[in-house]
């Protein structure tokens, strides 16, 4: 798959970007679990790099970043900037290792999340928060990450479904049906 | 070719790093009235329309989820309410807990009809977004500069204060509440009167800490928070005295101050209609309405189109 993504990859992002950041605003937000909000958002920029290679992913990372920043008047480039990384980390494993495993998106979405909210811990406190940090804190992030690991796969599913159609043939994709058809894979022949 | 793909591979994720630099260091180092708070303003009152009416069509979703967790946390607390009702139940049977919880509720009550809220002209409105951030505790709101609303106007719900304007759009403004990192409330002791800052606990949404709070301060769990009102050397408070902040739910001795915990009144998870005090007594948009107004004609006008009061308020910093 061409990590250079077409006019129709990016139209299907920046629609994907769109609508998981008014989700998120709008609905999931003001869900509380165990008194933490899954955040769906960083999920949407590792699963664009898993699909579609390291330069979409920080491309969509930083733009959704900059949405969620521009949305939630919070401090702009912040999330951009954590985004970008998030992005850019998913596609290289995809370029990298082309992992297959069915749990890939699972462990992917947690490193995601982690990496969201321990990025946004460690920039708010190096930017300077003048207020007592509490090891609660912990137990938040634990439990955040907890719950965007739970819904890592259906989001996935949605976003590898929703992206699927615009994307070229993958070319390792194809050769590994070839070797398993020449492997002892069922001929079409053999099913007449 | 392959040389080629991951050198421009690097080269967009270097672009794409620094431009969130100089975006983050940008937006940091300029004051509130800056060009990138101008654009995320301006954004804000493009996508605030949309956000209203996504809002009011997901609402059946939303409450459907709300519904489900609201029975399970219901059904979680069943067992721990009825305990502390037994308890209750107990302690009202003596005479001294009796007075002293009499006591305490005639004196919540006359400071609930003293407070005159009608007096401080409050816009009701909706919430329409909420940050998922456990850093940028805020809501946004359907209510804007065209209604009123400037920054640092006090926001209030049935239960009390839930916090402050903090940025302006003419249909939508954005609310940091008091567990944000940035507000911090002037406050005392209901029973007592002992003045303190309240401070929201980075990491635990549900509690306060009162910070500054000599070690002789007679407090104890269970006493009422209330915004003090009371002029600081930083400038007069932004909120007006007597609104409940919160409930004292512990007490640490750590000389030569204490360290008191308060849950805050107001459930701030799960708010959808608050009130704006937009002419709350002693808040700085009202005290420069008031200075304003106190001029003569010429100069009153001068004062009016020279100086945005919204400046004047962020000016005043937090409590």
């Amino acid at each position: 798959m061409s990590s250079q993504p077409n006019g129709a990859v990016a139209a299907r992002v920046a629609a994907l970007a769109v609508v998981v950041v008014f989700l998120q605003t709008g609905i999931v937000s003001e869900v509380p679990i165990f008194g933490v909000a899954i955040d769906l958002t960083p999920l949407v920029v590792a699963f664009v790099g898993l699909q579609c290679g390291s330069l979409a992913g920080a491309v969509a990372g930083f733009g959704i970043g900059l949405l969620v920043d521009l949305t939630l008047v919070q401090t702009l480039g912040l999330t951009s900037l954590i985004f970008t990384m998030i992005g850019y980390g998913a596609g290289r494993l995809r370029e990298l290792r082309d992992p297959r495993a069915a749990l890939t998106p699972l462990l992917v979405g947690a490193a995601a999340a982690a990496t969201s909210m321990i990025g946004y811990s460690v920039m708010e406190i190096a930017l300077g928060v003048d207020a007592p940090v509490s090891l609660e804190l912990l137990r938040q992030i634990v439990v955040g990450v907890a719950l965007d690991t739970v819904v890592a796969l259906p989001v996935w599913a949605l976003v590898h479904r929703w992206l699927a159609p615009s994307l070229p043939d993958d070319p390792r994709q194809r050769r590994r049906s070839r070797r398993a058809y020449t492997t002892g894979g069922l001929s079409p022949l053999s099913k007449a | 070719m392959h040389d080629k793909t991951a050198r421009r591979r690097r080269a967009v994720l270097v672009v794409l790093v620094a431009l969130s630099l100089i975006l983050l260091t940008a937006y940091f180092g300029e004051s509130p009235n800056g060009r990138l708070h101008d654009v995320q303003r301006g954004f804000l009152t493009v996508v605030s329309p949309i956000q209203e009416g996504a809002n009011a069509a997901l609402k059946p979703v939303r409450n459907l989820f709300g519904w489900f967790g609201n029975a399970l946390h219901a059904k979680t607390q069943l067992a721990e309410v009825r305990k502390q009702n037994n308890q209750l139940r107990a302690e009202l049977l003596t005479r001294t807990e009796d007075e002293r919880g009499y006591k305490q509720l005639l004196r919540l009550y006359k400071l609930d009809g003293g407070l005159h809220l009608s007096d401080y002209s409050p816009v009701t409105a909706g919430v329409i977004a909420q940050s998922p951030n456990l850093w940028y505790l805020t809501v946004n709101i359907d209510k804007g500069s065209s209604a009123g609303v400037r920054v640092n106007d006090p926001v209030i719900d049935g239960e009390g204060l839930i916090g402050k304007v903090t940025t302006t759009a003419p249909d939508a403004a954005q609310v940091s509440l008091i567990t944000d990192s940035a507000v911090a409330v002037a406050a005392m002791i209901n029973e007592t009167g002992a003045p303190g800052m309240v401070y929201p606990k980075v990491g635990e949404p549900n509690t306060l800490v009162i910070r500054y709070l000599p070690a002789n301060t007679p407090v104890s769990v269970g006493n009422y928070v209330v915004t003090s009102g009371t002029i600081s050397s930083r400038g007069p408070s932004l909120f007006p005295r007597g609104l409940p902040i919160g409930q004292v739910s512990s007490v640490g001795e750590e000389a030569p101050y204490k360290s008191v915990e308060i849950h805050p009144q107001a459930d701030l998870r799960g708010l959808e209609t608050v009130q704006v005090l937009t002419a709350a007594p002693g808040s700085a948009p009202a005290q420069a309405s008031s200075v304003s107004a106190a001029l003569p004609p010429e100069q009153s006008s001068e004062a009016a189109g020279g100086t945005d009061t919204s400046q004047l308020a962020s000016a005043g910093g937090g409590g």
